[in-house]
């Protein structure tokens, strides 16, 4: 028998991560009356995506730049498709959420008048090896309730109105039902859809945390929630093997791409777009093309930055990356005299630095009654990275604030509890049953082989066309019957089958919106080589999803662009 | 195997229920022998190389390795905490036994040595 615990709030977060801590201060802090409660399903000290740290913000907006010259940029970063009202409230919010940060004692360095300094155009440099906790202790501080190590399964509703979540101590067993009046979705992307680049005691050795694996999607794409921009995925240049962000090198040191015989190909080959400052897919693209054509490997050329660059590398990657340090030292590499590998990684969704995610008002407020989204999540709005996570929490927790006077707490069918609850610890029922049943590692290695092969992974260069998508759409078909086989042996692996199992649901919707936009847009993200030239006649939309409850039908549909910054949308 | 945990430096955090690199490991993959009184790294293929782990170690007990396939090891980095919690200073050493320093501002919250999953924090906040 499982012990339940009923919980009852007036605000959930699930996800206590950079939008989630942030959106648990604004909601106590603007509305104290209210109770706020976390859901975390590490411990919020160290969990999500800055686990490791941080060492710039990158969505800021330096001395001169303004809402609209920020619309501007990532419009064009973005292919000239996003949402711009999204883009634009959440950069009107940098400046309140970085004044904060720093304010609960995140290190920003600045020059002598108390500038910030940056390090790009939108870029600061921070010391953020420690942002997380820094974060974590205001959201306690602020009086949010927090419980450490939940895995949420399952949001519950009621009709079309989202009424709370559940979900099961990693640490008692417990099976948690929270009741909520409104509900913020702040679980991060999703890593480990596709096969990652290294094996072994390496396979989490991902850009993207590989604890973040969709979680938050596949809730919403169960309970019928509108999705949009799954097929923008996430392709990162990063550095060879440590997986390093390249950002810290190419924007702090000013390092030039160069394919194997030294050739500064962005610059002969992407010229037009911009050469080496061209939109990031093109900056991914770029180096995936070099290599499928024979002139790899692909570098940063570093070559003569001077000892006093490279120990400022290392300092920046020690506050966000230290294995690419590590790295270095034991392969004897000096980036001052010879030029630093880089490689792309598998594809992730994340809607942080794409745009897929949960579609949502200017408020953050889903399809859903009573559910909000907030960070990479929610989608449309590209170029959010630390910052754009913390506006968007802001944003939602405000929206909850005004919306909650009109929202009672609903009590969630029994039905439907105890079904979620079968649901949730069948896979350690399995194991009780005797079952030889299916490990969840071999569910992942299942699910990667299918995307990685047949859904545009990094053996076929990101490329797939219509009869691929059509057999990883068969092939993933099977995969949702078979889930009632899987087997755990303890709680650890039961979320572990559960990261797998929320995977799945998250890689049929992928595939559908893959195989919808019949066009190539975001080459490498979302290469078409049946359709390979952008159709902006056809296709300037974005292309959404809903999942049917009943049928379990995953209806396509598309919703406009609306152009709000005036211009030429491929400039910045 | 990413980060490992020595043995003969760890003391289990004492009485410690959950010890603080069980606690702040975001995949859950460090555990703790109560029989032994020790911490170690039950799942490592997952490890994601990110340190909080090593970070908050009051005995200096977790070594950061790179996976071999990555190079070969002897190669050394190890985060020191400043007592200011202010600073921290990284000892580097390459695989000639070169050694360098770096030292960076940070602001290092402060971690108690147990925490009850019902009741949160347990006992007095320690400085590493």
């Amino acid at each position: 028998m499982i012990e339940r615990q009923l919980v009852e709030t007036d605000i959930l977060i699930i996800g206590g991560g950079t939008a989630g801590c942030m959106a648990a201060v604004e909601a106590k802090e603007q509305f104290p009356q209210y109770k706020v409660t976390i859901l975390e399903k590490a411990h919020i000290d160290r969990s999500g995506c800055l686990a490791g740290g941080m060492n710039a913000i990158n969505a800021y907006l330096n001395k001169g730049e303004t809402p609209e010259s920020f619309v501007r940029y990532v419009r064009s970063d973005s292919c000239g498709l996003i949402r711009e009202d999204l883009v634009q409230s959440m950069s009107e919010l940098f400046e309140y959420c970085v004044k904060k940060v720093e304010k609960w004692g995140l290190p920003i360095l600045s020059d002598d008048n108390g500038d910030y300094i940056p390090r790009g155009r939108w870029n600061i440099k921070i010391n953020g090896e420690s942002l997380k906790p820094i974060l974590s202790r205001a959201a306690r501080s602020a009086g949010a309730k927090v419980y450490n190590w939940l895995v949420v399964t399952n949001l519950l509703t009621e009709g079309d109105r989202v009424s709370g979540a559940v979900g099961f101590s990693l640490r008692n067993g417990k099976f948690y039902v929270v009741k909520a009046k409104a509900v913020l979705i702040a679980t991060g992307g999703a890593a480990g859809l596709y096969r990652p680049n290294n094996a072994g005691d390496a396979s989490h050795k991902t850009w993207y945390s590989p604890y973040n694996t969709g979680a938050g999607y596949a809730m919403g794409i169960r309970a019928g929630a509108e999705m949009t921009s799954y097929e923008m995925r996430y392709v990162a240049l990063r550095t060879k093997d440590a997986i390093a962000p390249t950002g810290t090198i190419a924007l702090g040191a000013g390092a030039p791409q160069v394919n194997a015989k030294g050739e500064r190909f962005m610059v002969s080959r992407y010229a037009d777009l911009g050469g080496d400052g061209a939109p990031t897919p093109y900056r991914a693209h770029g180096p995936v093309q070099e290599i499928k054509e024979g002139r790899g490997p692909v570098y940063l050329d570093t070559r003569g930055i001077g000892p006093e660059k490279v120990k400022e590398l290392k300092k920046a990657y020690l506050d966000m990356y230290p294995s690419q340090v590590l790295y270095w030292l034991a392969n004897d590499i000096d980036p001052d005299k010879e030029p630093v590998e880089v490689q792309t990684t598998e594809p992730y969704i994340v809607g942080g630095h794409c745009q897929a995610g949960y579609w949502v008002d200017l408020n953050r407020r889903t399809t859903l009654k009573g559910l909000y989204a907030a960070g990479d999540v929610a989608g449309g709005a590209p170029f959010k990275f630390v910052s754009g996570c913390w506006a968007e929490g802001v944003i939602a927790a405000r929206a909850m604030g005004e919306d909650i006077s009109k929202m009672a707490l609903l009590a969630p069918s029994d039905a439907q509890i105890d079904a979620e609850e079968k649901r949730a610890f069948n896979p350690l029922k399995n194991r009780e049953r005797g079952k030889r049943g299916i490990p969840p590692a071999d569910l992942e290695a299942r699910l990667q082989k299918v995307m990685e092969q047949y859904a545009g992974g990094a053996s076929t260069y990101y490329e797939m066309n219509q009869e691929m998508l059509t057999i990883a759409r068969k092939k993933l078909a099977t995969l949702p019957g078979e889930v009632n086989d899987v087997v755990a042996n303890d709680l650890h692996q039961l979320m572990k089958a559960h990261e797998v199992i929320d995977r799945i649901d998250v890689a049929q919707v992928l595939v559908e919106h893959l195989a919808y936009r019949r066009e190539t847009r975001w080459p490498t993200y979302q290469s078409r080589t049946d359709y390979p030239e952008r159709d902006d006649v056809n296709w300037l939309k974005f292309v959404n999803s809903v999942k049917d409850r009943e049928s379990g039908t995953i209806k396509m549909m598309t919703r406009p662009y609306e152009q709000i910054v005036p211009g030429d949308r491929y400039r910045p | 195997m990413p980060v490992w945990i020595d043995p003969d430096k760890c003391n289990g955090c004492h009485s410690s229920r959950q010890p603080p690199c069980l606690r702040m490991c975001p995949g859950d993959l460090i555990v703790k022998d109560h029989a032994v009184n020790k911490a170690y790294l039950k799942y490592p293929e997952d490890c994601w190389d990110c340190l909080p782990c090593i970070k908050v170690c009051p005995e200096e007990a977790i070594e950061f390795h790179l996976s071999y396939q990555f190079g070969s090891s002897g190669a050394k980095l190890a985060p020191h905490i400043h007592k200011t919690r202010d600073f921290i200073t990284w000892e580097a050493e390459d695989i000639e036994g070169k050694k360098e320093e770096f030292t960076i501002r940070t602001k290092v919250m402060q971690i108690a040595l147990d925490e009850s999953v019902e009741d949160g924090p347990q006992g007095p906040d320690f400085s590493i």
